[in-house]
């Protein structure tokens, strides 16, 4: 049922004749009710996003018109369907006898999980990012860190604050394709993360030699995560976004058990020898008790430049099959675009340097997909402890 | 048990460790219970599965000194014998308490 069948109905199913309504925050309240968050199943006044309600007469306007003004608070600036939100409210108002104009500003303000306790290792560098999301894969050379970064950049755009920290201990790929030049400062005990277009980056690469591999055995490299994890001044974030090293080993788990991680992105290219891995990733993140936000699909066609068809180079529809196979979202396929892997290699997230292609208006939806599974969890988790620390009485 | 987590964790008495679950239901579990039964590698063997931590090598005048979350699957307890290595998961906890409702 369309929103305008929904505001015809409430106005005569009921019988209140249309001319009965007084024109107060009640009246607007009550209309507002039509609404719905499409995510979280509940009108827009029952969640408490209304706020600042403002009924004033026109100058100059018609006899008995008045203009309503809004904010509607939102759970995330990257929500999908803001501006679907913004036309059914200026609907249902318009709707309202007495109204000739309105006036409905979006905003939003990221929910988080509960602040860490203060005992918590890690609550001076995480203690004000809200929500951590980790990017990971089953195995490697999917495209996860372009995904992380096209995460990073498409959140930020719709003006949340975001972080990005490269976990890749053995092939950290986040220097090169951000283009990532300043270095770490400290900040006292902790290290302050250099920005690239305001999303602040920090990456295992930017503290080894050059070109030079990483050589360490398991538990060392636990220890550098573990700093990476603790040490650095990330400030007041909305999104943190994490990119795993591929698999399933010491890495992930450190991360999963130090960090309070909010949920995790599964990147999969379509095939079956893909998705095989695809399946021990999430099943590694559902041991550990991280919610899996949705399956991200990369490299899921290629569109030919002779004749406009899509090639399904690694077969079709793998990443939408294990995604539904475990009951999580699908949250967006990326295609094959040559300019992303130019745009990789020469360090310009994508998502900037070509706002209109395909790919990035697709990155941009993943991204918002993201942000609404990341608000629909904060909906159900209400009641969870994230992190706690409890010091026995003797 | 897929997605029970914990609500609140609390000391109920000087030996005895409360959780209130996702669901509701509340369980009490003993601390000397908890060390006996500590699921690390030390005290458990990692490919036989054999216990190799004998119940009476605990002693019964065992406590915690603190107990903390271990990202959002489970908990780990630092005892005043010292030890600190089992990571407690929610899942097992639920099975070694009598539920209380």
């Amino acid at each position: 049922m369309g929103i305008m069948d929904r505001i015809t109905e409430r106005f005569t199913s009921k019988g209140a004749p249309k001319q009965s309504v007084t024109l107060d925050e009640a009246a607007v309240l009550n209309a507002l009710r039509v609404v719905q968050d499409p995510d979280l199943h509940k009108d827009i006044v029952t969640l408490g996003f209304v706020r600042n309600v403002k009924i004033s007469v026109v100058a100059g306007g018609l006899e008995g018109q008045h203009e309503v003004s809004l904010e509607v608070n939102l759970t995330t600036p990257a929500c999908p369907v803001k501006e679907q939100l913004k036309t059914q409210c200026e609907e249902a108002l318009m709707a309202l006898p007495g109204v000739g104009s309105t006036k409905v500003t979006m905003t939003a303000s990221t929910r988080g999980a509960l602040p860490l306790n203060t005992g918590s290792p890690v609550a001076a560098s995480l203690g004000q990012v809200k929500n951590i999301i980790a990017v990971a894969s089953g195995k490697g050379g999917v495209g996860k860190s372009t995904t992380a970064v096209n995460l990073a950049w498409s959140l930020a755009k719709s003006g949340s604050k975001v972080g990005l920290l490269d976990a890749d201990i053995y092939g950290p790929s986040i220097p090169l394709m951000t283009h990532l030049k300043d270095s770490a400062t400290a900040a006292g005990t902790l290290v302050d993360p250099p920005q690239v277009d305001g999303v602040k980056i920090m990456s295992v690469g930017m503290f080894g030699q050059g070109g030079k591999a990483t050589i360490m055995r398991g538990p060392m490299a636990a220890a550098v995560i573990k700093q990476f994890l603790s040490q650095v001044a990330w400030g007041e974030l909305d999104y943190l976004v994490i990119d795993y090293p591929p698999g399933t080993g010491d890495i992930q788990l450190t991360i999963s058990q130090t960090a309070p991680v909010t949920g995790a992105v599964i990147v999969t290219t379509p095939q079956e020898v893909a998705l095989i891995d695809v399946r021990k990733a999430i099943s590694m993140f559902e041991t550990l008790k991280v919610p899996v936000l949705g399956v991200v699909e990369t490299m899921s066609h290629f569109i030919c430049d002779g004749c406009d068809k899509k090639h399904f180079i690694f077969r079709e529809g793998g990443g939408a099959r294990v995604a539904s196979e475990h009951g999580v979202a699908f949250l967006g396929e990326i295609p094959m675009d040559q300019g992303l892997v130019q745009a990789s290699d020469e360090g310009k997230p994508y998502v900037s340097s070509h706002p209109k292609s395909p790919v990035a208006r697709a990155f941009a939806s993943v991204a918002g997909a993201v942000a609404s599974q990341v608000s629909i969890l904060h909906a159900e988790n209400k009641n969870v402890l994230q992190h706690f620390s409890l010091d026995w009485v003797h | 048990m897929e997605n029970i987590r914990v609500q609140d964790i609390t000391q109920l008495d000087p030996k005895t460790l409360g959780i209130l679950w996702t669901d509701g239901k509340k369980s009490a579990l003993d601390v000397v219970l908890l060390r006996r039964k500590c699921p690390c590698a030390a005290c458990i063997d990692e490919w036989s599965h054999e216990p190799r931590l004998k119940p009476e090598d605990v002693k019964d005048t065992v406590r915690p000194v603190k107990i903390e979350s271990v990202g959002l699957y489970a908990l780990t307890i630092h005892f005043n014998d010292g030890h600190r290595t089992g990571i407690y998961t929610f899942k097992y906890l639920r099975e070694l308490a009598p539920l209380l409702n």
